[in-house]
């Protein structure tokens, strides 16, 4: 079993029989984002899951996607829980509806990941600059031989729809 | 999936609650804390411990399990089980209690939640939880520092603001309305009213929460005792009737609630499909309700997927004036979570159950009596007149809840 790892006061713990996460972040080592895709129905899901959660069919393969999405929804942590995190203050958690499959399969659903958004140096963004609707790409943040963590930072591409952060 | 009502409504009664002091610092085990507020529960009842023979208990590896407490109570069981659980499981466990009496199995059932919430094992995931390594499922939040049931719900707040203009103010009166209510409740730990620039001014714990936004870690236990009509009709209390129930209606996908949209609908969207065709009645004609508040945001959120106001309007609604006492419809009498100690969801079925006896332990002198000023000053009364109908609506969190409609 690999050694767990240690994040930010976190152990971190995927062991060799972790059959959703670990290939999961063997992927994200090597920088590929990559989600299961149903064989029958053909929909993606994310977090990875045995069965598809809308044909329940045990088969899949993995799928990279592009990692750009727009922001959905967000908090800013001002008070961090974990010892790890208080020097990351304020840090944003963000909810990413990553491009491929929203508004599938119904309209309300999409493929949606949470992250911190960070900046390319992986501290957290400034907060003025985190809000619903602003578009980021996937970037990964190496944290073992055998783990990357995805996160996302802003892009300049233009906005999808409206912008809005919580007024002052 | 439409549920087909069993015909069950007021076959079943809630006849005896009991609890401990909510501490932040209880010095005692679990066990201890139960037994305490089992036997308060028995008491109130006018029941010995060889009449009650079912015990139900939740809780997520933080407490004593029943055969150790049942042993200390000396109480022989016909059927008991502890259910791994969170907040809503309190209407849940009341719905398995009437289900274990139906099926014959026992005859009264004890449904009880013992927790050193603050001291010992805190829910917002710090000191005992802090240690533990994040593997499985975890692995999509933990690592991002999205833990705390604070940290965990706060995007749905934030995205029902986006979607439909809520403010902090708006929200913020949730709390003055609790707060009110724990004035006159000589149990809550924290017996100050404030304002709303109280909570707005109150430090940030994570955005859009203030920390006066957020409830009361606290040590505590609680018991409710369910047993059938017949059996409750000679007991020392009037029986409380339980007209519906809904125990833990869940959201699609509910191993992470953000992954089926929108996030702004809780899982009383579902619930109130099942809970009010039981019961026969629809919000209008709740008199008190008692909503989970472990947040502000989560009452406002389940009193408008419920009904009691439209889709998008909750922020209206709770600042209204129309959840506090002497409006229309108080909720959270008690001052609950916020206010009064946070007990996992028990102490608001605990406090609609005395509401509808008139009993409520105010600071009326002969409130044990049913005599009420409805003073609703500081340190007076905080009986609602006449109160016939409650409803309990239990959170999990925002996919998963639970609700309770009681008659008196």
């Amino acid at each position: 079993m690999p050694q767990p790892v240690q994040y930010r006061g976190m152990a971190l713990i995927v062991p060799d029989n972790d059959s959703e996460w670990k290939e999961f972040y063997a992927h994200a080592r090597a920088h590929r984002l990559v989600v299961r895709k149903c064989k029958a129905c053909g929909l993606m899901r994310y977090p990875p899951t045995h069965a598809c959660p809308w044909c329940m069919d045990l088969g899949w393969t993995w799928q990279e996607v592009s990692g750009r999405g727009t922001i959905y929804s967000y908090e800013i942590v001002a008070h961090a829980i974990q010892p790890g995190f208080k020097e990351m203050t304020p840090y944003a958690v963000v909810l990413v509806e990553l491009d491929e499959q929203r508004g599938q399969p119904t309209p309300d659903e999409a493929l949606r990941v949470i992250a911190n958004l960070v900046k390319v140096d992986f501290t957290a963004e400034s907060e003025a600059d985190v809000a619903i609707g602003k578009r980021v790409r996937v970037v990964f943040q190496d944290l073992a031989d055998h783990m990357a963590l995805p996160q996302f930072t802003l892009t300049e591409e233009p906005a999808a729809g409206r912008v809005w952060r919580l007024p002052e | 999936m439409v549920v087909q009502s069993r015909g069950l409504r007021d076959k079943y009664c809630i006849v005896g609650v009991g609890e401990t002091e909510y501490s932040r610092s209880s010095g005692r085990t679990t066990r201890a804390m139960a037994v305490e507020a089992i036997r308060k529960a028995i008491l109130d009842a006018g029941l010995k411990a060889a009449d009650v023979d079912g015990m139900l208990d939740y809780q997520g590896g933080d407490s004593t399990l029943a055969n150790s407490v049942a042993s200390d109570l000396g109480i022989r069981f016909n059927f008991y089980m502890d259910v791994m659980g969170g907040g809503s499981s309190t209407e849940a466990l009341v719905g398995l209690a009437m289900g274990a009496i139906e099926a014959g199995m026992c005859n009264t059932v004890a449904i009880y939640r013992s927790m050193n919430g603050y001291s010992e094992f805190r829910i917002g995931g710090t000191g005992a939880r802090a240690a533990q390594p994040v593997r499985g499922l975890d692995l999509a939040q933990v690592p991002y520092g999205m833990r705390s049931a604070g940290q965990n719900f706060a995007p749905t707040f934030m995205r029902h603001m986006y979607e439909y203009g809520t403010t902090s103010a708006q929200v913020a009166h949730v709390r003055v309305a609790h707060s009110k209510h724990a004035s006159q409740n000589p149990k809550a730990l924290l017996k100050e009213r404030v304002t709303v620039p109280d909570v707005l001014n109150s430090r940030w714990i994570v955005k859009p929460l203030h920390l006066l936004d957020c409830c009361v870690e606290t040590d505590n236990a609680t018991c409710i005792i369910v047993t059938s009509v017949e059996r409750a009709r000679d007991l020392k209390h009037r029986p409380i009737h339980i007209m519906g129930v809904a125990g833990r209606v869940s959201k699609p996908r509910l191993d992470f609630h953000w992954a089926y949209g929108p996030i702004s609908r809780v899982a009383g969207y579902y619930a109130k499909d099942i809970v009010f065709p039981q019961a026969g009645i629809t919000p209008e004609d709740v008199d008190v309700t008692g909503s989970y508040d472990a947040f502000t945001f989560t009452t406002m959120l389940q009193l408008e997927e419920y009904g009691f106001c439209k889709k998008g309007e909750g922020g209206a609604y709770v600042s209204s004036g129309i959840i506090e006492l002497g409006g229309t419809r108080p909720n959270n009498t008690s001052g609950s979570h916020l206010c009064e100690g946070y007990t996992h969801g028990m102490s608001m079925v605990i406090e609609n159950v005395r509401q509808l006896r008139g009993t409520v332990d105010d600071y009326c002198p002969r409130a044990a009596e049913g005599i009420h000023t409805y003073d609703y000053s500081p340190r007076q009364c905080r009986q609602v007149k006449d109160a016939e109908i409650t409803m309990n609506l239990g959170w999990a969190m925002p996919a998963t809840g639970s609700a309770l409609i009681m008659r008196r």
